[in-house]
């Protein structure tokens, strides 16, 4: 029955996004088609505000000022298909509306929001008031203010906690391409089991990454982890060892963030393997050829062929790369997040996640995550723009 | 002179095999840390119940049971928690899905004023952290009273791939020659009739790979799963794992029989597929 039940709750939120589809193409369709008769321009605005209100009702989100809005935005809508559409390009736009319509929803009206929060103040005790009356108590910057001066979490400055993620992110990607680039230069010969060899050495990024990370988890436990196991038994074969400090570790108490480390290049490796062996396979093998009539050493040829021929395929995943270990939660979180957790793993964005939802800080992490934002964006700017230089030189 | 020559190609040949042995003794060192962590998933869940905290590396444990098995589906929601990540992700993928066709299709056929503005603005949503956003979409979903609900999910997660979907449909649109299209024109069908009838059908490999990737990425999802459901009847696997890993720690060999359940499958899906998935990630910088 329950199952039943699920289906039909879903089934019915399909149709309701297609009958809003279906709307949505006929609102513009009428644009398009009559956007030069003062009659439906007149209609129009008394009309559509009118529905639109209506719709905001039914799902209970009409504020006081929504018809105004509404009125507002429709002539805004009226004078661009007057002046600027003129009925063109019908198709493509029709094609377009409901997509972007999803993605202003859910990815630009969130961001929007999110610039809002933080220069309010919603927390713990104004979150009430905000979900009956819909206001909020203005606060200017004073959260920007706090980021910098207050710790997001317990302890922890804004300045430590920058310190290491930038260490965190530049040593896992380090070691994802050293790693991944050796395992492709291996697998990159004429050897037998390629294939399984392959198959085999996805297997970490394949596996569900919650999956993946609380087993590692696991084997990282002090006394029934296979890390420790090994040492011991290390221990026991070699008794020397002990006396040079090797001794079983608590990995997750004394060094969360090592083991965090560990744990994330075991899982990125293989990303930066599959992409790179791609752009070696594709290298023509008629430069090596060359270079070996001239006599040059296996070195020479990786310095001058491999690298700059597999640049282009490597600079776009290290850039990723990067943006995906900097923003990274999951691993940091799953580790560490459970009640009790340390935060000395803890990185910028694994806080800011922490501080909304352990501690309840809304406002103080939208403005966290303003200033990750802006850094990240920056970030990537001025790797692209160096990124196209070095292109124009070649 | 001749007997020379095969000399030096003897010794040629005997670097190569030293060379060879080398390889794949490193490749199998990888490949073993790469594997063994999933084979201790599978020993620990084979374990009978007394001796979960062994210390024992043997891959087939002494007694090997499928009693953790057993518990997991009789005695936990495991298969309710299957079932909700099932439908949240189908529907996602399916809404993604379509809006991404129609989208792709018209950067791929269409001159409009703004298309390389909307590209752009496609590729930079993907710089936005994803958790950046989970606050104001939790907040959202509150406001629209869907907390706890898959509604809330499927809204979450249906637009977080979409600019990739529509990324790699856009390049497998730019393969299909447009003279198809211009001679289903010329029998009298319309724009979105040729499109409906002649690429959407052409296009069942990259409409396949795309949902396979939104699909995975919906159901591998923790951190907002973790914010928005917190009745445990209405968990998606992931939470549910979470808790039976880290709450009790007596069930550590029912996480590893569920982590096996959802693994397999998933695994199968990935290696199929990763092909497409790799040629979609590089495919937009390498052209570039």
């Amino acid at each position: 029955m329950e199952i039943l039940k699920s289906i039909y709750e879903v089934a019915w939120f399909i149709l309701l996004i297609a009958g809003g589809v279906a709307v949505l193409e006929g609102y513009l369709y009428s644009h398009f088609k009559f956007y030069r008769k003062p009659l439906f321009e007149v209609s129009a605005l008394i009309v559509f505000p009118l529905l639109g209100l209506l719709a905001l009702k039914t799902f209970g989100l009409a504020a006081p000022g929504s018809y105004s809005w509404l009125a507002v935005s429709e002539v805004l809508i009226l004078l661009f298909f007057r002046f600027a559409v003129k009925g063109r390009h019908t198709v493509p736009f029709m094609l377009l509306a409901p997509a972007f319509v999803g993605l202003a929803l859910l990815l630009v009206y969130p961001f929007v929001f999110e610039v809002y929060l933080s220069f309010h103040d919603l927390k713990l005790t104004t979150i009430m008031m905000w979900k009956n009356t819909g206001t909020l108590p203005f606060a200017g910057i004073s959260q920007y203010v706090k980021v910098f001066t207050t710790s997001p979490l317990s302890e922890i400055t804004f300045w430590a906690l920058l310190g290491r993620t930038l260490v965190w992110t530049f040593s896992n990607v380090f070691f994802h391409v050293t790693g991944g680039f050796i395992l492709a230069l291996m697998l990159n010969n004429q050897i037998r089991f390629k294939g399984i060899y392959r198959t085999l050495l996805v297997i970490p990024w394949a596996m569900p990454q919650v999956v993946a990370v609380l087993a590692m988890r696991g084997e990282f436990h002090a006394t029934n982890g296979f890390v420790n196991i090994i040492i011991t038994k290390l221990l026991d074969t070699l008794p020397f060892l002990g006396s040079l400090g090797v001794a079983p570790v608590q990995w997750l108490s004394d060094y969360p963030l090592l083991t965090c480390t560990l744990i994330n290049v075991w899982l990125g490796i293989p990303f930066m393997m599959v992409v790179i062996l791609g752009g070696l396979q594709s290298i023509s093998s008629s430069y090596y050829d060359a270079a070996d009539i001239d006599g040059a050493s296996y070195l020479q040829k990786l310095r001058y062929i491999t690298l700059p021929l597999i640049r282009p395929v490597l600079m776009p995943a290290v850039t990723l790369g990067t943006v995906w270990t900097f923003n990274n939660i999951n691993v940091i979180y799953l580790v560490t997040g459970q009640a009790g957790g340390t935060e000395q793993a803890d990185i910028l964005v694994s806080a800011l996640y922490k501080a909304a939802f352990t501690y309840n800080r809304y406002s103080y992490s939208a403005a966290f995550a303003i200033v990750v934002f802006a850094m990240l964006f920056f970030f990537s700017v001025f790797y692209l723009k160096t990124f196209d230089a070095a292109k124009d030189e070649r | 002179m001749r007997d020379n020559m095969k000399k030096q190609l003897s010794a040629a040949a005997k670097r190569k095999r030293l060379q060879h042995f080398f390889i794949h003794a490193g490749i199998i060192l990888f490949a073993g840390a790469c594997v063994y962590p999933l084979l201790r998933i599978l020993t620990v869940s084979l374990r009978p119940g007394d001796k979960l905290f062994s210390t024992d590396l043997s891959l087939i444990p002494a007694g090997a049971t499928f009693v953790s098995y057993a518990r997991l589906l009789g005695d936990t929601m495991f298969l309710r928690w299957l079932w909700n990540s099932l439908i949240i992700t189908l529907a996602t993928s399916f809404i993604g899905v379509s809006l991404a066709s129609t989208a792709a299709y018209a950067f791929s056929r269409f001159r409009f004023p703004g298309k390389k503005a909307g590209m752009i603005l496609l590729l930079s949503s993907q710089m936005i952290p994803a958790g950046m956003l989970i606050l104001p979409l939790f907040l959202m979903i509150m406001k629209l009273k869907l907390m706890n609900t898959y509604l809330g999910m499927i809204i979450a997660y249906s637009v977080s791939s979409l600019p990739f979907s529509i990324w790699i449909l856009k390049g497998y649109y730019d393969t299909i020659p447009r003279s198809l299209e211009e001679a289903a024109l010329v029998d009298g069908t319309s724009q979105v009739g040729a499109f409906w009838r002649i690429i959407l059908p052409l296009s069942t490999p990259a409409l396949s790979i795309a949902f396979l990737f939104n699909f995975t990425t919906a159901w591998n999802e923790y951190l907002v799963a973790r914010v928005v459901l917190f009745s445990s009847k209405q968990y998606t696997w992931t939470l549910g794992l979470f808790e039976l890993q880290g709450q009790y720690i007596t069930q550590w060999g029912m996480f590893a029989a569920g982590s096996m359940l959802v693994t397999i499958p998933v695994l199968c899906v990935f290696l199929y597929s990763s092909k497409w998935l790799i040629s979609g990630l590089t495919l937009g910088s390498v052209k570039g």
